[in-house]
């Protein structure tokens, strides 16, 4: 095409959604990991992770109830919440936002029931050990199973394995539908593919791990009775990590050579789009945040706990600018008009970097909170005793 | 039971009763559509869309104002617009017009996406948007392929054309039609085949935009130049370029383009 077409006006066109949403994406995305890598012990019996399936399965539950917040931020009449769940309900099934609500209201009860079985035996403990209220409270917490014997851990095994099996398959649907939320959207040339669900939970399995990555050694190392970081587990998650990269990076290669050299009128779009973020693209979001990281997980370099734990940052950090840049970037593709959109939030008020600020304290807030509840150390030592071994 | 507590408990039952019949509460759709409130339901036997014939827009904008005036549209926010352009190169060079608007599409991204039900279509093909549901997720805007939905700055819900389904309803034209100077906008009912707009279409070859995306547009075009949908090859929106050079910038979304 020669012809020069100059725009001499036209109108800017309204784009919606804002820093809120990948940082909602970044935080289901990660609890579905942690969940998943907490079923490694619970549903699949894999040893090496019993010392930290609890603290992982407090982690998933933590980062889901601090997700739908940014949802509600993002919103322009936040004050209409009950709308969602009153009307519309003839969109169900065209609406992957609408799966969300029962998604989103399923699977931390889920959580929130499997970590109580999960911790029944101490919670028996601990009421046994007091009175008055806190007895009660312990007999509620511990769901009115009060006794000890083997038949009843027996029991427990098996609800934490149903429990554990149903999560499975919910945990991919929490997260997987917030990939279907933006590969149904046709008019959308970045979004618009059906490996958008499976690309998100790829990116999600290295967030989380990563997140993990960085949470067990400052919980090891600062919140237990024996002072120490487990740093065969932490070697274990990083080539854990290493592989999930493998399969995200596929992923990304399935969804760009697919959508670029092989698609219709949009790859134009799409290559001046990734020629705009070229260097972010390649030398930050797969160079630094996804290869590096699976080099080192793959490698001997895994043993290192500092250099590891870094690569927890960064591949967190990684995944967190993959979510941005494909829903902001996303969006500022034209589809009425000429010329790419530009988006930079704003500091205060909904929707602003002082609001994802809010969410990450609330967030650090509830990790306080519920890991001075449940006695996840307690577990993690005993597994280890298990072990026979004094980890270090 | 004694008398008065028998008495209780059927006071409470027949409220209830009453509460849960008037109440709509838990509509599966919404409570303008369950009243069957004319508004919500439009005329079923007419199926309503626009032809705008290019030949005659002068980009006078005129429609732009009406219908600003009409709908009570906040500053700066539109319904409808028409894109001016040049098209060519010095000296063939030529002044095109592109009047947009909500397509009121017979398949639309927008409606069944939307997790609230507030955006539907009537049952005369009218696209609208309850604002009194409307939780302003914004998912509707990011699935319409025309970028024709906007929040409304103002009430802080969804918005877009309506096609003045308020004065069609009344039996009058919409507002940029009857205000439209050179006759561009023409706007009917298919189902009358002695309509203009049936006309037009049945004699006329007609142009949707972006017909690849599906939705069934139902405002088409006669004399629409392909060019002006390749976007791509064209320079950014000089009023972005000169909102942007003087500094311009209203919300946390401006424009830009990469060569710039």
């Amino acid at each position: 095409m020669d012809t020069l077409i100059t725009t001499l006006s036209a109108i800017t066109p309204d784009r919606i959604w804002g820093i809120d949403i990948p940082n909602y994406f970044w935080f289901t995305g990660s609890s579905a990991a942690a969940f998943i890598i907490s079923s490694f012990a619970h549903v699949f019996g894999m040893e090496k992770y019993k010392p930290i399936a609890g603290f992982s399965l407090l982690m998933a539950l933590v980062l889901l109830i601090a997700a739908p917040l940014n949802l509600i931020d993002d919103l322009s009449q936040p004050g209409r919440l009950a709308n969602f769940f009153l009307y519309g309900w003839e969109n169900f099934p065209t609406s992957p936002m609408k799966w969300g609500v029962l998604l989103l209201m399923a699977y931390p009860i889920l959580i929130f029931f499997e970590a109580l079985v999960l911790y029944r035996p101490y919670f028996v403990k601990k009421m046994n050990f007091n009175k008055g209220i806190k007895r009660k409270i312990y007999s509620l917490l511990s769901l009115g199973r009060t006794q000890l014997n083997s038949e009843e851990t027996a029991k427990d095994h098996r609800y934490g394995f149903i429990l554990g099996s149903i999560g499975i398959p919910l945990a991919l649907c929490v997260h997987g539908y917030t990939g279907y939320i933006l590969g149904a959207v046709h008019g959308n040339y970045l979004w618009s593919t059906p490996l958008m669900p499976i690309l998100f939970l790829a990116s999600a399995m290295v967030s989380g791990t990563g997140l993990l990555i960085i949470l067990i050694p400052i919980f090891q190392k600062f919140f237990t009775t024996q002072r120490r970081v487990d740093k065969s587990i932490i070697a274990e998650l990083a080539k854990l990590l290493a592989w999930f990269i493998v399969i995200d990076l596929t992923i990304r290669a399935l969804w760009l050579s697919f959508a670029i050299p092989f698609g219709n009128e949009p790859k134009n779009y799409l290559l001046e789009f990734f020629t705009m973020h070229f260097n972010i693209t390649v030398y930050i979001e797969y160079i630094l945040c996804l290869i590096i990281p699976m080099i080192i997980g793959f490698s001997k370099l895994r043993h290192n706990l500092p250099l590891v734990f870094i690569t927890g940052i960064v591949v967190a950090m990684g995944v967190w600018l993959f979510r941005w840049s494909t829903v902001i970037g996303g969006q500022t593709i034209p589809r009425s008009m000429p010329g790419f959109l530009e988006y930079s939030p704003h500091m205060i008020g909904q929707g602003s970097i002082t609001a994802i600020i809010a969410n990450w304290l609330f967030f650090i807030a509830l990790v306080c909170l519920v890991t001075s509840l449940f006695p996840w150390d307690e577990e993690m030592e005993e597994h280890y005793n298990e072990k026979g071994l004094n980890h270090e | 039971m004694d008398e008065s507590k028998r008495n209780f408990i059927k006071g409470g039952l027949a409220s209830l009763f009453v509460a849960s019949t008037s109440a709509n509460a838990f509509s599966l759709k919404n409570p303008g559509r369950d009243k069957k409130d004319s508004r919500y339901i439009g005329d079923k036997t007419k199926h309503y869309a626009m032809v705008i014939d290019l030949r005659q827009c002068i980009g006078c904008q005129s429609c732009t104002s009406a219908c600003m005036v009409e709908n009570n549209v906040p500053q700066n926010q539109n319904r409808t617009s028409v894109t001016e352009m040049e098209l060519g190169e010095f000296p063939d060079v030529r002044k095109a017009f592109l009047p947009q608007l909500c397509n009121h599409c017979d398949d639309p991204a927008c409606v069944p996406v939307c997790p609230t039900g507030a955006t539907f279509k009537r049952e005369d093909g009218i696209v609208v948007v309850d604002s009194e549901i409307c939780w302003g997720c914004g998912y509707c805007a990011n699935a319409c392929p025309y970028d024709k939905r906007f929040m409304n700055k103002e009430t802080k819900v969804m918005d877009k054309c309506t096609f003045c389904a308020h004065r069609v309803d009344e039996g009058l034209l919409p507002a940029c039609v009857e205000t439209c100077v050179g006759g561009a906008r023409i706007f009917g009912d298919l189902n009358d085949k002695t309509s203009e707009v049936s006309k037009l279409l049945s004699n006329y070859p007609t142009t949707v935009l972006k017909s690849e995306q599906g939705t069934k547009p139902q405002v088409f075009y006669i004399g629409l130049d392909g060019r002006m949908e390749e976007v791509l090859n064209a320079t950014a929106n000089l009023d972005d370029i000169m909102r942007k050079e003087i500094g311009i910038k209203e919300h946390e979304w401006a424009t830009m383009k990469g060569e710039e």
